[in-house]
């Protein structure tokens, strides 16, 4: 039996001849790991830059989002799921979309940076990476919406084509990971920190889910984790969980949650703290920390004013705000 | 000196003593049949975290005819994944045959 071990992500999966991974899409075929969506993406579509949510990196520009079929996560409350948790064998629409062709499409939708996103891209990393590669040489930019759970190794060499990356830290409790993931946080955690060694921008996103992960005590963990790990300038999304998949049992997050988790944040020393997926929210737009002034107005993912100076200042204090704006 | 309240949680009830004076052995024999039934419970929950903690313990079945005719059809693609070595004997050890 030839089996084959896959380094990828911490799950290190031992996978006889035939099998796949945890992950449903690498698989062994004739004792050779196989990345069967390679290339084959199963959901393409053009979305703007604050819907992956990225605030602080070219706000307003419309990005070229792609994921093939497949996870290493297998979250309770996956708003994908009929791409994530399914194999590329399963999904009735795959198209043809090799790197090159990517590129090609990309750019003739007038999009400047392409997104690895909706499921999991770690499981088609050698996709990313071809397709990273291309599309610097091309003069585009690369960003990775990710969990990140995956080995520090690979990624350190996946952020050479990385220019920014939202990470979903799900909580900041190994046990919610183990019950509601199936994975666990320190990979997690080392993930945020190698990306940020590497100069990847990085932006945090945190599902809130009543009763599981909205302990403020929590959050307030997290919070002071991000900033002395990350920066204080790390901009974090708290994200409104609404019920779907295999966790329909719990309300929408109570919008009163979702303000005091940004006030303990903010109280941890954050300086950029969201709130998403509430339409008109006060705490989707971005203010200077010194002063408050208005700096970028959002409703929903569409800008409203963006009041940054050309060298990316606040105008009234001339505070210089963290970020890839340009 | 323990509080009154706590003694009465200390101390069987009055209503409990003719209760254990008639306990036969058939009701000890139930008894320990719970505790073992507890303690098999408890043991097989607690291997399988251990198993879902453990490195390695991951693959799964996949429909291989599907994929090989995918992959004829060009739909999905037979490229060689980066990250991954022959598993050694060591890491091959409790890999099972799936369902």
């Amino acid at each position: 039996m030839s089996a084959v071990t896959c380094e990828l992500c911490p799950r290190g999966c031992v996978i006889p001849e035939g099998g796949a991974g945890d992950c449903r899409i690498r698989v062994n075929l004739g004792g050779k790991l196989r990345a069967t969506t390679y290339g084959r993406p199963s959901a393409i579509h053009i979305d703007p830059m604050e819907k992956k949510p990225l605030y602080h990196f070219h706000p307003g520009a419309p990005v070229f989002s792609i994921a093939t079929a497949g996870c290493n996560l297998h979250c309770l409350n996956c708003q994908n799921w009929q791409l994530s948790q399914r194999g590329g064998e399963e999904m009735e629409q795959v198209y043809r979309a090799d790197p090159p062709d990517l590129l090609k499409a990309a750019k003739k939708e007038g999009c400047k940076a392409i997104a690895y996103t909706y499921s999991d891209p770690i499981v088609f990393y050698e996709y990313v990476y071809d397709s990273g590669e291309l599309a610097h040489r091309e003069g585009l930019t690369n960003v990775f919406i990710t969990a990140g759970y995956i080995n520090r190794k690979p990624l350190r060499l996946l952020c050479n084509v990385l220019d920014a990356a939202n990470v979903d830290l799900k909580a900041f409790d190994d046990g919610f990971y183990r019950r509601v993931t199936s994975a666990t946080l320190q990979p997690v955690l080392d993930a945020l920190v190698t990306m940020r060694e590497e100069g990847v921008w990085i932006e945090v996103t945190n599902l809130l889910i009543p009763t599981l992960n909205d302990d403020l005590a929590m959050i307030r963990s997290m919070a002071r984790w991000i900033r002395d790990e990350l920066g204080e300038g790390t901009p974090l999304h708290f994200s409104r969980f609404h019920p779907q998949y295999r966790m329909r049992n719990l309300p929408p997050t109570p919008g009163r949650t979702l303000d005091r988790a940004r006030k303990e944040a903010m109280d941890a020393g954050l300086q950029y703290v969201y709130v998403g997926n509430v339409m008109g929210h006060k705490g989707g737009s971005t203010y200077c920390p010194t002063d408050g002034t208005l700096l970028i107005g959002r409703a929903g993912f569409w800008i409203t004013e963006n009041n940054l100076t050309a060298d990316d200042r606040c105008p009234t204090c001339n505070e210089k705000i963290p970020g890839v704006w340009q | 000196m323990p509080h009154p309240t706590v003694l009465r949680y200390l101390i069987p009830d009055r209503t409990m003593i003719p209760l254990i004076k008639h306990l036969r052995p058939r009701d000890l024999r139930f008894s320990g049949l719970v505790v073992v039934t507890l303690l098999t419970i408890g043991l097989y929950l607690n291997t399988g975290l251990r198993l879902a903690g453990q490195s390695g313990s991951g693959w799964r079945t996949l429909d291989l005819d599907a994929l090989q005719q995918r992959v004829e059809t060009g739909e999905l693609l037979d490229r060689e994944a980066d990250w991954y070595h022959p598993a050694t004997e060591e890491e091959t050890l409790g890999l099972g045959e799936r369902p």
